[in-house]
């Protein structure tokens, strides 16, 4: 009833805005006005990125020749340059261990905690709070130079595997607090009647709340790889060698190091490192998308 | 193993097993801490552990470069108050926090209503401005680098386009500090859009329903309903673009490093310079306990305003 009623004053209303607006002009003016926000977005979003491809096909004297955005010429030289720097290659290969060994340790790690924090009642629990804050209390900012100390001081400096520890240390809190989240949504009473037909805690985890959990491990292992591909200012201390470097720290390295900028390499350097987690996430964009805002407070 | 023979024995087993309360669903007293004992202990030897050793190692410093560090009590923190590079980087910081907050947040703001009133057509564009969070500082500091370039750069070559003769960006003092921010907010504001496009959906439908049939304009409604109802989102999100933009290293270092003369050293850069180009480390210790104290008065601000907002933390 009283829904009928607002439905036809909005198309009263409605009528009466446009009204006001007759002339095609105007009514042009309004359309503009609600796709301009829409377009400059876009162009905020994607104009750095379509720079950094058109450069990235020009050669380095074209990129000071011709200014457009259409190269000329164009080549995939510079990409060739890349692809035949070893090290580009040995920083990607250790880019995808590191997010591969710190997506596989954070899930591992967090995953039982988690349950243990949403299924058990015990002494630990009211830790949860300070562990979802601790990474907020604790920016990477802060833990830089103590945590490179440490490093020298226990021979750990410039190893893969030291990487991996620190960012699953940042990266396990999220985890456990997107968990934690998603386990309390699981009805106790699955793994009540489970339990009542014999399956042990084991096969309670392994058949019914990590296929339920699923998607959150996605997200987490997402999330957890995004972090190792990109952090660039903790390899920046941990590593000193070409060895151990991600791809962060050796594009940096190639900006620092040229005489005159070699802007194609650059561009293309980049493209390649940001292309291959792209192509991955368009595939799972909808967990990533629900696991981030499921969290940030609705 | 074990779990492929419990599944094949369970159901044999007769059911005598009383169905355990939820509060007890474990094998033993020791599962749940065998369980939350791993993630413990990495996020202390990570987090908590490191802080409290750089703030034990801040009160020491060696009295030359390879000399055995001395404990020196809060003669590094007297230093640091001190110095006058200390005082310019802070209010750097406070001009890169400010600049960072009013841009992403009137460009979030912005984004966020352009998204959700085009939201089911142009499902692929919330997708698309994720783009940003997807790749490193580093990444998106070249980018911008070739974008702010002063000859073959798109900004001015469209300002030239327009008859504008535009700055050389990144070595002026001047504008050095306006590209950070530029680019910080690019790398930042997937999250805000994300966060009030969130706030947005939940806004109850039928109030702005309201308010049109009494006549509202766009304008008033935006500034009278939409806003006031967002404000948890836009709390949170300035919580949040200041936790990024005051502890953010990644953008300033990769872009400017600081420069050029020092003009975008925030205190987080600051603290880089001292640590591993001048290599006083205890100095730079003190300078992080600073950072991460101004932080924790932050942190402590976003859980009072989400409590009183009633937002699950």
């Amino acid at each position: 009833m009283t829904t009928e009623l607002i439905d036809a004053a909005k198309t009263e209303g409605v009528r009466h805005t446009a009204g006001q607006s007759r002339s095609p002009m105007a009514k042009l003016g309004k359309r503009l006005l609600t796709a301009l926000p829409l377009i400059l977005l876009g162009i905020w979003t994607f104009v750095p990125f379509i720079v950094a491809i058109s450069v990235s096909f020009k050669s380095k004297i074209e990129t000071f020749a011709n200014l457009g955005l259409r190269p000329q010429d164009p080549s995939i030289a510079a990409y060739q340059e890349v692809l035949t720097d070893p090290n580009f290659l040995s920083a990607f290969a250790n880019s995808a261990i590191v997010g591969a060994g710190v997506a596989v340790l954070t899930v591992i790690i967090g995953l039982p905690a988690a349950y243990a924090f949403a299924r058990f009642k015990f002494r630990g629990r009211h830790l949860l709070l300070l562990f979802t804050l601790l990474p907020r209390l604790v920016p990477s900012i802060g833990i830089l130079v103590p945590i490179y100390r440490l490093a020298v001081a226990t021979n750990m400096l410039d190893r893969r595997i030291s990487l991996i520890f620190v960012y699953a240390g940042t990266l396990v809190p999220l985890a456990v607090w997107l968990m934690v989240g998603f386990f309390q949504q699981i009805p106790r009473e699955i793994e009540e009647a489970a339990d009542v037909d014999g399956a042990n805690l084991w096969a309670r985890l392994r058949y019914i709340v990590m296929p339920l959990a699923a998607p959150a491990l996605i997200t987490i292992a997402v999330l957890a790889f995004r972090e190792a591909w990109n952090e660039f200012t903790l390899v920046l201390v941990l590593t000193t060698t070409p060895a151990t470097r991600t791809l962060p720290f050796a594009l940096f390295k190639m900006g620092q190091s040229e005489g005159i900028s070699n802007f194609p390499a650059e561009a293309a350097f980049a493209v390649l490192t940001v292309l291959p987690f792209i192509l991955v996430y368009t595939r799972i964009e909808r967990y990533v998308v629900a696991g981030l805002t499921s969290g940030s407070g609705k | 193993m074990t779990v492929t023979q419990e599944q094949t024995t369970g159901p044999e087993t007769p059911p005598n097993k009383p169905a355990l309360s939820g509060a007890q669903i474990g094998q033993s007293r020791a599962t749940p801490y065998l369980f939350s004992f791993p993630a413990i202990f990495v996020v202390s030897a990570v987090l908590a552990f490191p802080v409290l050793y750089g703030i034990w190692q801040s009160l020491y410093r060696a009295p030359e470069l390879g000399l055995d560090e001395e404990f020196v009590g809060g003669l590094n923190y007297v230093d640091m108050f001190r110095d006058p590079d200390f005082w310019s980087s802070l209010y750097r910081t406070g001009i890169f926090v400010t600049g960072c907050l009013v841009v992403g947040t009137s460009l979030g703001l912005l984004f966020a209503f352009a998204l959700y009133r085009s939201m089911g057509r142009l499902r692929w564009m919330r997708a698309a401005t994720l783009a940003p969070y997807l790749i490193s500082n580093v990444a998106a500091a070249v980018m911008f680098r070739l974008l702010f370039n002063s000859e073959l750069g798109l900004i001015n070559t469209t300002l030239d386009f327009f008859g504008f003769d535009g700055p050389s960006w990144l070595s002026s003092t001047t504008w050095a500090m306006a590209v950070v921010i530029f680019t910080q907010v690019w790398t930042d504001i997937p999250l805000t859009i994300l966060l009030l496009l969130g706030g947005l959906m939940t806004i109850d439908q039928s109030y702005l329903d309201a308010a049109l049939v009494d006549g509202a304009s766009a304008w008033q409604r935006a500034r009278y309903l939409t806003i006031p109802l967002l404000a948890p989102q836009l709390v949170i999100s300035t919580v949040w673009l200041s936790y990024s933009t005051l502890t953010g290293l990644g953008v300033v270092l990769a872009l400017t490093g600081g420069g050029p003369t020092g003009s975008t050293t925030t205190m987080a850069m600051e603290m880089y310079n001292v640590a591993f180009r001048a290599l006083r480390f205890n100095q730079a210790l003190a300078l992080a306990t600073f950072i991460l104290i101004l932080n924790a008065v932050l942190t402590l601000a976003y859980v009072r305003v989400a409590r009183k907002y009633e937002i699950e933390l």
